[in-house]
Order: C-alpha cells, then structure tokens, then sequence
C-alpha cells in the first residue's frame, strides 16, 4: 500500500498508523535521558521521572528508570541526541531493550497562568531502528485556579491561587500530563488487555495541540 | 482525581511521579526514604487490576538497597523482578554480575 502525504479528514486505523509496532510487537521499553532543547533546566528530570508510568500503564515493560539511568551515565550513553540517528542495537544488547523512548523537549516556557510546552516523542526499534511510534505536540497547560466562590470575593481568591500555582506550579504535573496524554494513543504492549485487539481503533494525529487543565 | 481512575489501570503508583522527581532532584537522606516508602507502598498495597507492582519497581527499590550496602535484600529484590518480568532478565542479570565482580 503507498501512503502519500494527504490532508484527508479520515482518520487513520492505529494499525495503519503505527503500522511498525503491530509488526515488532516491542515489549521492552528502555528510556533515553530526555533531550532539552527548553531553557528549562529542570524539564528534562520532570519528564525523566514522569514517562515510566504512562507506557507500563499501557501494558510494556520499562527497563527499570533509576537502574537503567545508572548505566546509560556509566557507559557514556546519556547524552540521547548521540543516537537519535545512530543504530541502537547496543542497547538490545546491554538492556534487552526492543525499543528506545527519545523525548525532546523543544520549548517549555511559562506565563501568568499558563505553561506551554512542545515536546516530541520518537519510540525507535533497537532491532530495525525503524520509528515505531512518534508525536510530536504542543500542551498549553493552563494553570488557572479556579474556585467555585463567585462574585468579587471569589474572583480575588481565583486571582491569589493562580499566582500560587504557577509560581510553585506543580512542573510534575505538567510533565504527567504531557506524556499521558501521548501515550493514549499507543498501541497496547503485552500486559495490557487491549493488546493486538485495538489496531481497527482510529489514531490521533501524529501533531498535535492541545489544551490541558 | 487520581483517586477515581486508579480502579482501571493496570497499576497503582501513588505518588510515584513526585517521588522519582524529588530525589533525581535532590539525592539526598530525605528524598531516598521518601522513594522507598512509596516503593514500599507500591508493592504492598497494589490495587491496579493486575495485582501485581509494575514493571521496575522490584529492581529499582533493590538498586536503592545495593547503594546502601544492604547487598542481600537489594539481591532478593532484583530477583524478584526477574521472576515477576522474565523480560528484564538481560539486563538485571548484568547488574548481578557487577555486584559479583565488584566483590572480587
């Protein structure tokens, strides 16, 4: 079958989307170090710490995050954007990976009451080195507090929260969502019980925006 | 909020994001207990629909054992990953070899 590049309105099938991880059928998961490309200097340990979840939710197996780190700084491997175009059957070798998660965190800038975020995600065979699964988005996180009180009382009380939650913001959280909400779109590994029976679903677009509370 | 999915999903993590967070952040005597007591929570009290800690956890809470020279529980759990997830053998087999090594 020929993909071209069209703008049709028809969703794709997951299995038709991700047509490589119906065909690798990965199960482990090994997690680069996330690339930052943000002036952010903590965005890439609040992504680090925050994509294991989503994808063991989803039914993979995640080389165990802390461990696997270790041993990616002890070889010298830490550094991702080195094998963002590089074989990755080492890591096959090394972590019984079937598959590389690269993270980039391109933009993560913050305002008033908002946080957006650009982050793409590119999920490699360590087999084929094939792309078996990638997005990319921009996350408007909108950090507003808002609380049921009403009038101007209530108003001043929204006001007081918001320049709260922004000025601690829970980063965490923007981090979480951002990578949960990717990771809704992933074909189901082997724990999950959706696994091989979710391919005639429709696929989210590959970019995406979206505006997150 | 995550009181209400945490039925569905295939593990419960508790405070698992915040925890991994603050100690990659600070590595210090506080965030560690933290960890581990989340750790510990993880696997005693897991309500996810497989009943069972997720992946990681067993080898990542041994490894923070390991640091701390409590060599035979930090083995016993690394083991114990590699029986719950025979996937992971590989690697965790590695791990154990380098602890070997590093006794000789």
């Amino acid at each position: 079958m020929l993909v071209t590049s069209c703008t049709t309105t028809e969703p794709l099938k997951k299995s038709e989307a991700y047509k490589n991880m119906y065909s690798e059928k990965p199960l482990t998961v090994l997690l680069m170090a996330p690339i930052n490309r943000s002036t952010n200097v903590d965005a890439k340990q609040y992504f680090h710490s925050t994509l294991a979840l989503p994808l063991a939710n989803n039914g993979f197996y995640v080389i165990p995050p802390f461990l696997s780190m270790e041993i990616l700084q002890k070889e010298s491997a830490y550094d991702s954007e080195m094998f963002l175009n590089a074989p990755l059957t080492k890591f096959g070798e090394v972590f019984g990976a079937d598959a590389a998660l690269f993270t980039i965190i391109h933009k993560w800038n913050k305002s008033y009451s908002h946080v957006i975020v650009e982050v793409e995600y590119i999920l490699k065979s360590t087999k084929t080195n094939e792309i078996l699964y990638s997005r990319h988005g921009v996350v408007d996180y909108n950090t507003a507090v808002t609380t049921k009180a009403g009038g101007i009382a209530g108003l001043i009380a929204d006001l007081a929260l918001t320049a709260l939650n922004t000025a601690t913001t829970k980063y965490v959280d923007v981090a979480r969502k951002c990578n949960g909400y990717t990771f809704t779109d992933i074909p189901a590994g082997k724990y999950s019980p959706s696994y091989n029976l979710d391919g005639e679903n429709n696929a989210g677009d590959k970019t995406f925006r979206v505006n997150l509370q | 909020m995550a009181s209400c999915t945490v039925e569905n999903q295939l593990y419960s993590w508790y405070a698992y994001d915040e925890a991994s967070y603050n100690f990659l952040k600070n590595n210090d005597e506080k965030s560690r207990q933290e960890l581990i007591e989340n750790y510990q929570q993880i696997i005693e009290k897991q309500r996810g629909t497989r009943k069972v800690p997720p992946p990681g956890i067993y080898a990542d809470y041994g490894f923070l054992l390991l640091q701390a020279n409590k060599t035979v529980e930090g083995k016993a759990l690394l083991e114990k990953e590699i029986a719950l997830y025979p996937e992971s053998k590989v690697f965790i087999e590695r791990i154990l070899k380098m602890i070997e090594d590093e006794k000789k």
